[in-house]
């Protein structure tokens, strides 16, 4: 989720008229940060409270208020997010992400033919993958059968992992009447689906057997999540290493992960993180300034890439990014003496 | 939000990092840092592989709720059981508390004539209590006196029982003109004859359905498949079940619901086959599960079965509800065998394709378009499923068009497409309750009793829900399984009979005021089975068509007033089309509204009564 609003974000302020937004100012930041993290927890809910009242202190901030329009979305209060989404049109222009967005809302309005008209420019952007198949549903609920077929085709083309992608597309052709490609699509939805529970099955016991097992045990009942190719599943093992100090073994499958995936922010962060545990910071440099450079407003990994550039004696360039952090998260003590420490060590400096 | 390019359970997977201690030397120990929060949404709220207790949910936020339409409803109910006479409680399980699962599916209910006087008599399921015979415990039939009471007639009738019963189906097996009664349950399924003079006869065995060992049955119809007149039987089971090799509450640490521990199941356990049996008009079946391909379907949680004609072949075909796994449709192939298809046609799942908590069914035509559509209702935190039909390519989930989405508190259990208010549009109705009488003293916000629902329709393929405008019973709070509809006092309207675990049944008599006409159709079969199961009438009134079925099980395990009645609104007069299971059609123009009448195959209307019946008691 975070990877895609980053993508959003991107495809609303990365190209067009309006130039980059600078963080938001003061104790805003610190709404920001509280609320990125309770995204991170999925508290979408209390993530939203939060932007809200960052917005209150610094009302034109465009990703603050995309955040917050996205939090509402996922709670579901389609009115909210949707009068969100039509200010920053407003600001922005008919922007990718928001039409993806409105078009999202549209479609739960039951308001097809505006769905359509907002998601059928998205169809083929590689940025928002599963557009086509928002697009498909809207034209297979409008009785548009045929065009609600090519979207999902390509939908299943774009994620053939997905077992809801079958789901549909079997529909269609059943509506269609076309019974062996119906048969062929909900057997792949039924082998997807199956192919979940086992990976979700197999997590259970990776989790269960890191946590009382010896590594090289558990390692045997890990292993099994793993499936090159399949970025996330590949994190997900990396995940469950990391969460349980096998920094090592995380590193493997999240390398697999970040080359399946590069715009996966959970790859790199995670990929990073392990690699600095494991103190092999020249290495964890580069995923953590991916990470960052994809979710800018995430506290922990400002934290990890400052102290990684610190190991690696470059201060200078720390100092921005733990500064950046501070902002996010002024309440964390440490940070703030790291800070302080790191300014009074760059001025003895000079 | 973008979904995933996984499923919702992977999608979900989280490992929050908590703010570590970052020290910008090396840490001397990596294990000095703060624990992780482990969450691991997948684990802990996806994966139903780990999590033996429950029915799967799919843990949904509900739709916002719009303005409220402020048109008026004129239907109110009122629940009148104890002034009727129903003051059994119905048994099952122990109160406030429930050790294993079978203590906590309930039962189903039926409205039926057993004696053939017009009016509708009441048949209540129970169950009963592990430790041993509870004083009071037995099925129950009462007799209807027609003014509005009830006389529990069951030790004349025959029918005191006291097991785990579970499903009822009513039909006239043998064709002579009296009802019988089918009951599934845990243990073994019992068949009572009819005799005709008040009076029931347990011919189970002779009749060849005793089955080896013990088996869960749960959905149960009665079901005409190969058109030859005769009610063959169909049955669905739950779970392989004994009370000694499943843990009771507390024994199983993974079997909890929010930290408290609950009983295990059914994820834990085995899910069952379905059975059907051929009626040989002797008063014997032959089970012909397996040449007529039941067995070939995949096991299932399954709960209510349900036989009609939805798919307009002129064939039933069998939907049976299955807990937590594909819902089957078993599509009459017109040979003796079926094949399940509930995934071709749109019935398995939702529309995400998502498996749900199936457990009650209604049938009905709630946007008169002249085909059957179906409402199946799930877990808490999941919304019912309206499925619509869409002809040939079968039904289209229509959930959230609908506004049925607002609704996601309750689990969920008998339900019901009927028009209560007589405008001509059907509405929606469900009861519901908890399956954990022990997680509420805990967690109040998730109490055992919880209220019914209704869903009124407006008209324009959407529906709202009435909280409290259609009179108090509807906001009372029970835990309630079984639902059957039908009207007991012969007043024009649809009442509603309603099983409570552990507290006598709920009889919520309808009072519509209005100008709503309305008609009530009984079928009587002379070619095809008598009780006329699995035809289909078309009412045409203005410029609408209603589908409706004669069915033998629906809402949860229970049986509806076979007399269909159709609200018509403005309508004074109605066409009828008729579909007999034998594949005969016949039609009847400009039939009166506000009138029963009853048909014959072949006949046409044989009799018209006018109702104005006497003022209940209450």
């Amino acid at each position: 989720m975070r990877a895609v609003l980053a993508v959003c974000i991107v495809l609303l302020l990365g190209t067009g008229e309006t130039t980059a937004q600078s963080p938001a100012r003061g104790d805003a930041a610190a709404h920001v940060g509280r609320a990125v993290r309770l995204m991170q927890d999925r508290q979408f809910s209390e993530a939203a409270a939060e932007f809200a009242q960052a917005l209150a202190i610094d009302p034109n901030n465009d990703v603050v208020r995309i955040q917050y329009a996205t939090c509402l979305f996922a709670t579901q209060r389609d009115e909210e997010a949707r009068k969100q989404f039509e200010i920053e049109r407003q600001r922005l222009g008919d922007r990718p992400g928001l039409n993806y967005y409105l078009g999202r809302l549209d479609l739960r309005a039951n308001d097809f033919t505006a769905a359509i008209k907002k998601l059928a420019p998205l169809e083929k952007d590689p940025a928002l993958s599963d557009a086509a198949f928002y697009l498909g549903v809207a034209y297979m609920s409008a009785g548009e059968q045929a065009r609600a077929l090519e979207c999902l085709v390509r939908a299943a083309r774009n994620n053939p992992r997905d077992p809801q992608v079958h789901y549909r597309l079997g529909r269609v052709y059943s509506m269609a009447g076309r019974a062996d490609d119906a048969d062929r699509e909900y057997q792949l939805y039924r082998d997807w689906q199956e192919s979940q529970r086992v990976a979700e099955q197999y997590g259970h016991e990776c989790r269960d057997a890191l946590r009382r097992q010896p590594l090289a045990q558990a390692r045997t009942v890990c292993q099994r999540i793993a499936d090159p190719k399949d970025s996330r599943l590949l994190v997900l093992l990396g995940e469950l290493y990391s969460a349980n100090g096998a920094f090592s073994d995380a590193v493997a499958p999240l390398q697999q992960a970040v080359k399946l995936d590069p715009e996966s922010f959970d790859a790199w962060n995670d990929l990073g993180s392990s690699l600095f545990w494991l103190k092999r910071y020249r290495e964890a440099l580069p995923p953590l300034r991916k990470a960052a450079s994809l979710n800018p407003q995430f506290f922990s990994t400002l934290t990890l890439l400052a102290s990684t550039l610190h190991a690696l004696g470059e201060d200078a360039a720390a100092l921005p990014v733990l500064e950046r952090a501070h902002n996010l998260n002024p309440d964390d003590a440490q940070v703030a003496s790291r800070l302080e420490r790191l300014r009074a060590a760059l001025k003895g400096k000079r | 939000m973008p979904r995933g390019r996984i499923g919702p359970g992977l999608a979900k997977l989280k490992i929050a990092q908590q703010q570590r201690q970052i020290s910008m030397q090396y840490p001397k120990d990596c294990k000095q840092f703060m624990t992780r929060r482990d969450l691991l949404w997948l684990l802990a709220a996806g994966a139903r592989a780990q999590q033996p207790a429950g029915m799967a949910s799919r843990g949904l936020v509900p739709q916002a709720r719009g303005k409220p339409s402020g048109l008026p409803f004129h239907a109110r109910f009122t629940d009148i059981a104890e002034l009727a006479g129903l003051r059994a409680p119905v048994i099952y399980g122990p109160e406030g508390r429930v050790d294993y699962i079978v203590e906590s599916m309930g039962c189903g209910v039926a409205f039926f004539d057993y004696d053939n006087d017009g009016w509708l008599d009441l048949f209540v399921l129970s169950g009963t209590r592990r430790e041993g015979p509870a004083p009071g415990a037995t099925n129950r039939l009462y007799r209807n006196n027609r003014d509005g009471t009830f006389t529990d007639v069951t030790r004349e009738a025959g029918l005191t029982r006291q097991d785990w019963a579970c499903g009822v189906t009513i039909g006239d097996y043998n064709n002579d003109g009296f009802d019988d009664i089918f009951i599934s349950q845990w243990g073994q399924n019992v068949l009572y004859r009819n005799n005709g003079n008040g009076t029931f006869t347990d011919v189970t065995r002779e009749a060849g359905l005793l089955h080896p060992g013990i088996r869960w049955g749960t959905g149960c119809t009665w079901i005409d498949y190969n058109r030859d007149g005769l009610l063959d039987l169909f049955i669905a089971h739950y779970v392989v079940f004994d009370f000694q090799s499943v843990p009771a509450t507390g024994r199983n640490p993974k079997c909890n619901f929010l930290g408290v521990p609950v009983y295990c199941g059914p994820m834990s356990l085995q899910p069952e086959r379905c059975m059907l049996y051929r009626n040989n008009g002797d008063g014997t079946f032959t089970d012909v599960t397996q040449s007529a391909g039941i067995d070939r379907a995949a096991p299932t949680f399954g709960l209510t079965a349900m036989a009609a004609d939805f798919l307009g072949t002129g064939w039933p075909d069998i939907y049976v509800a299955s807990d937590s796994t594909p819902s089957l449709l078993f599509r009459n192939q017109r040979d003796g065998s079926f094949a399940e298809q509930g995934l071709q046609l749109g019935l398995a799942v939702n529309e995400d394709g998502a498996e749900q908590s199936g457990m009650g069914l209604g049938l009905g035509d709630f946007d008169t378009d002249g085909a059957l559509d179906l409402l199946k209702t799930h877990f808490s935190g999941d919304t019912a499923v309206l499925y619509r039909n869409i002809g040939r390519g079968g039904f289209e989930d229509v959930t959230l068009r609908a506004g049925l989405g607002v609704e996601t508190r309750y689990v969920s259990w008998g339900a019901g497409i009927q028009d209560f208010d007589n405008d001509g549009l059907p509405d929606l109705f469900w009861a519901t309750g908890s399956v954990y009488p022990e997680v509420e003293k805990v967690h109040p916000e998730y109490p055992f009793r919880t209220p019914r629902v209704l869903f009124r329709n407006l008209g324009n393929g959407r529906f709202e829900e009435l909280l409290s405008a259609a009179g108090p019973a509807i906001a009372e709070s029970h835990c309630s399984r079984g639902v059957a509809f039908g009207d007991f006092d012969n007043d024009g309207d649809v009442d509603i009979l309603i099983m409570n675990v552990n507290e006598p049944p709920s009889l919520l008599r309808n009072d519509v005021s209005g100008s709503g006409h309305w008609l009530k159709v009984k079928l009587v079969g002379t070619k095809s089975n008598r009780s006329a199961i699995g035809a289909t009438v078309i009412v045409t009134y203005g410029r609408r068509r209603q589908a409706q079925a004669v069915t033998a099980q629906s809402g949860y395990l229970s049986v509806n007033d076979r007399r269909l009645h159709f609200g018509l609104g403005a309508a004074q007069s109605a066409d009828l089309e008729i579909r007999w299971p034998s594949g005969l059609r016949e039609s009847v123009k400009a039939v009166a509204a506000d009138r029963l009448i009853a048909i014959r195959e072949g006949e046409g209307v044989v009799k018209v009564e006018s109702f104005g019946g006497p003022r209940t008691a209450a």
